[in-house]
């Protein structure tokens, strides 16, 4: 057994110490908005916040997390209480099939955690790990200035917070 | 209510059935666009669901490819909408003894204009369900559009950004096993032996089996389930270990010693060949002995992956009376068709749930994948879920084909082509790879490949016309260069004197080509990209004009000299007409997308093969173009009300002949093998 925090909340796990923390959230916590698309840390579609440092979680064990904080897409923001990311990735229309967005959302919170206010070079270079198939950048890169600029504006402190885990329903054929 | 589009609740809730793939394409979120405006209800009364895999509901409109959704759902959507909406306000005005032409539909409700009376939707069906459909119901005018032509934020870009989008990657059930597959990494090979006593140690594998495709010979295009062995676990971790454990001996067949060095050799070799052109040899040497100077040239595409960012997945249940699937699938209907036939069953004991793609761009189109789930739930009878390693969707997979299309021109004396021969890829022209060009005759003939292929086939985002625009908007630069003319003038004269092409080709094609359409983009380009005036500025252009499906682009790049072979560009400007555009920010970004798309098959690595196996693993080796080297784009729209056409593959094929027209400007250095090596652009 073992206890992850995730989100602000502890889990119990009974699952083999080497097994990626994406697995362990996407199969075993059904925590399925962190993305595999690569498994070799080079697509960024994967990543969640450990400690506020952008991770990807395909390419750390489960062994390797002790007390650390663990946020994911989930603990960001939902449909009522949207982060200001995600408000400015919806009013930019930034995603396209969608699939890379949590990862470059969970990139671009780690980027504004210590930059409040990114030039197009600071975000193309903190964004480099994080590819999209679909060819959403500009866009990418406008909704981060727009939700630093909102963020600055509303003189928010840009530590990250999270909402907790909302439940992921199994359905059953 | 019986309407395949739309489902309406005696609570109001109103459902619109969306009988197409969305795989980011932004197609649930248009035609759902149509459909409100259509029927009077406002877009957040909407709730959006994926119809299942239904050839007798949705004849051929269901199977998403081709730029065709919106296209081919434009008129039977709204007709079947306002039946539906004419229906409601029917059972009203039996309610309550008025006139339909005293009532409108809005926001989910029939109003009555000349007194106070209202009623929901719900309220009306048990009515409506007594009354006979109307027939020949009028279709909204524009002016009363409240949807259409706006830049609205549909569903699925929220669901995005929460992380919440039912991918079919993220499904679960009681029960599944969760499985990976070891593939024969060459196509055409076969399985001698393998060991699975490592796999079978791994912590949570549960079963190993030999994968067998269920057709002896399989099509590379249809099916094409190759020979392996599955490992099926608790969890998608410990299938992907297990596979890697596995110790396998191969046959590769025909193909193991071949790469695709060879394959560019034989097709280069039939291109330039002698045997001439077609049965018109006669004639053709006839024509082109007329002119005065003849020009040739080839261009040649490699092997590419689409490598979508979810990797191809797939769950199933098979039930032996009846199967379910799970999947994102570009073809819902051919592929509830296609296990139907594979199984024994009838298509009504097969249910294919569609869910929303992490990306096709036509590789979903294809079933193999689905095939693979299937048949290890027939052996399990649990519900099993195949998801490939993103190792899988490259070494393993189908792939846009080889190309190279060779080009000659007979010129008369001011450098004007009288006449082209054609050898290459197409068998002629068509609705996706239309010749719009004024040039009196032209001569085809088809490269036919040589079997067996090296790798199987798939769509990649624009198909054909990827390679197809290559050559030919190169071509008509060259010519241009060699006559001495502005290659943008040049077009605009070919266009010029060039007749309406007759291309109907229901269902795929739906109307034939314009040419003056091309040339208007071409006017309109110029102006927006100021062309022909950078040079002072040290920015050289390259132009391309294309015409996909019926919908038209130019493609104007900015590019400047940075340093000795190094070349930078600035901005691509596009300008589209598609027709009436349903939702102007999905339009353009499908814009966007394509110039990137384009821009990462011109500059990155393409699938390479040695010895019959594919050479790239991950991303590391299949790059994709970062953010860094995205340039500005800027997009156009032509204004009009035509029926909308498809806008999803439109920039395609214009984008790397353009860069490489603008390179040729630039360098005086003419690139005609995709990709670009040098000169070096960052
Ligand atoms: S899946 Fe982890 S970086 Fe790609
Ligand atoms: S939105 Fe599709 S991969 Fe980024």
């Amino acid at each position: 057994m073992k206890t992850i925090k995730i989100n602000g909340e502890d889990h119990s796990l009974d699952v083999p110490g080497n097994v990626p923390l994406l697995w362990v959230l996407r199969d075993f916590l059904e925590l399925t908005g962190t993305k595999y698309s690569c498994g070799i840390g080079v697509c960024g579609a994967c990543t969640v916040l450990i400690d506020g440092k952008p991770v990807r979680s395909c390419s750390r064990s489960l062994d390797s997390l002790s007390n650390n904080n663990v946020v994911t897409i989930e603990g960001l923001g939902e449909e009522e209480r949207l982060h200001e990311l995600q408000k400015a990735w919806i009013e930019n229309d930034v995603p396209q099939c969608g699939y890379c967005q949590s990862g470059q959302i969970m990139s671009a919170l780690a980027l504004l955690s210590v930059n409040a206010d990114p030039s197009d070079a600071d975000i193309n270079q903190a964004m480099a790990g994080n590819l999209c198939r679909c060819g959403t950048y500009l866009r990418i890169r406008k909704a981060i200035k727009q939700a630093a600029s909102m963020l600055r504006n509303t003189k928010n402190d840009i530590s990250i917070k999270t909402i907790g885990n909302k439940g992921h329903k199994s359905l059953l054929p | 209510m019986p309407n395949f589009f739309i489902r309406i609740s005696p609570d109001n809730t109103i459902t619109f059935l969306c009988a197409r793939s969305e795989m980011g394409q932004g197609t649930s979120t248009g035609l759902a666009m149509i459909a409100a405006d259509e029927l009077g209800v406002d877009m957040d009364q909407i709730e959006i669901e994926f119809s299942t895999g239904s050839s007798e509901r949705y004849g051929n409109m269901q199977d998403t490819g081709g730029s065709n959704g919106i296209r081919m759902q434009w008129p039977a959507l709204r007709k079947a909408i306002a039946t539906t909406r004419e229906l409601l306000i029917l059972a009203a005005c039996n309610k309550w003894e008025v006139l339909p032409k005293d009532c409108y539909c809005e926001k989910g409700i029939v109003n009555h204009r000349l007194s106070e009376k209202k009623a929901a939707f719900g309220e009306l069906l048990e009515i409506a369900s007594t009354l006979a459909a109307p027939k020949d119901v009028k279709l909204k005018e524009p002016c009363e559009f409240k949807y259409i032509g706006k830049s609205i934020i549909g569903p699925k870009t929220k669901l995005a950004a929460t992380g919440r989008t039912n991918y079919s990657l993220n499904l679960k059930f009681e029960d599944m096993l969760y499985a990976a597959i070891e593939r024969c990494p060459v196509w055409g090979g076969r399985l001698v032996s393998f060991n699975d006593d490592k796999a079978r140690r791994v912590p949570g594998v549960i079963e190993v089996v030999q994968v067998k495709p269920l057709e002896e010979q399989p099509d590379d295009y249809k099916g094409g389930v190759r020979h392996g062995v599955a490992v099926l676990a608790s969890n998608t971790w410990a299938a992907f270990e297990g596979k890697k454990a596995l110790e396998i001996q191969w046959d590769g067949g025909a193909n193991a010693k071949k790469s695709d060095e060879d394959i560019k050799r034989e097709l280069i070799q039939d291109s330039l060949s002698n045997n001439d052109i077609s049965l018109e040899i006669d004639e053709a040497n006839r024509v082109f002995k007329k002119g005065d100077d003849f020009f040739s040239a080839y261009y040649s595409s490699p092997f590419q992956a689409n490598a979508c960012m979810e990797p191809l997945n797939a769950t199933a249940y098979h039930r032996g009376h009846k199967i379910e699937i799970w999947a994102g699938t570009q073809s819902p209907s051919i592929t509830r068709d296609r296990i139907s036939e594979l199984m024994g069953l009838p298509p009504a004991a097969i249910t294919v749930n569609n869910l929303p793609s992490g990306g096709g761009f036509g590789r979903r189109f294809f079933t193999d994948y689905v095939e693979e789930a299937v048949v290890l739930s027939n052996h399990f009878r649990k519900p099993v879920k195949v998801t490939w390693t993103r190792e899988d969707t490259l070494a393993t997979s189908k792939n846009h084909p080889y190309w190279v299309d060779n080009w000659e021109a007979s010129l008369d004396n001011k450098g004007v082509p009288i006449a082209f021969k054609y050898k290459g890829a197409i068998a002629g022209p068509s609705g996706f790879t239309p010749f719009p060009y004024g040039i009196p005759t032209t001569f085809y003939r088809p490269l036919g490949y040589r079997y067996p292929r090296l790798l199987p086939r798939a769509s990649w985002r624009s198909v054909a016309a990827h390679p197809w625009g290559l050559s030919l908007e190169s071509f008509i630069d060259e010519l241009a260069h060699r006559a001495r003319i502005d290659p943008l003038e040049f077009r605009i004269g070919l266009l010029k004197n060039a007749d309406v092409v007759e291309q109907v080709f229901e269902p795929w094609v739906g109307d034939d080509l314009y040419p003056d359409k091309l040339g208007n983009t071409l006017e309109i380009a110029a102006e927006k990209a100021n062309w022909g005036v950078g040079k002072e500025r040290g920015i050289y252009q390259g132009v391309s004009s294309i015409s996909y499906n019926t919908s038209y682009c130019t493609q104007i790049v900015d590019l400047s000299i940075v340093g000795e072979d190094i070349l930078k560009i600035h901005k691509v400007t596009a300008v589209v007409d598609c027709g009436l555009v349903i939702n102007p920010s999905q339009a353009t970004a499908q814009v966007e997308g394509s110039i990137v798309w384009g821009l990462t098959a011109l500059l990155k690595n393409p699938i390479t093969v040695r010895n019959g196996r594919v050479q790239q693993r991950n991303f590391d080796t299949y790059e994709l173009l970062k953010m860094a080297e995205v340039p500005e784009i800027e997009v156009y729209f032509v204004d009009n009300e035509n029926a909308p056409t498809g806008i999803g593959e439109l920039a395609v094929p214009g984008l790397a002949p353009a860069v490489l027209n603008a390179v040729y400007a630039a360098t005086g250095k003419r690139i005609r093998d995709l990709p670009l090596k040098q000169p070096k652009i960052v």
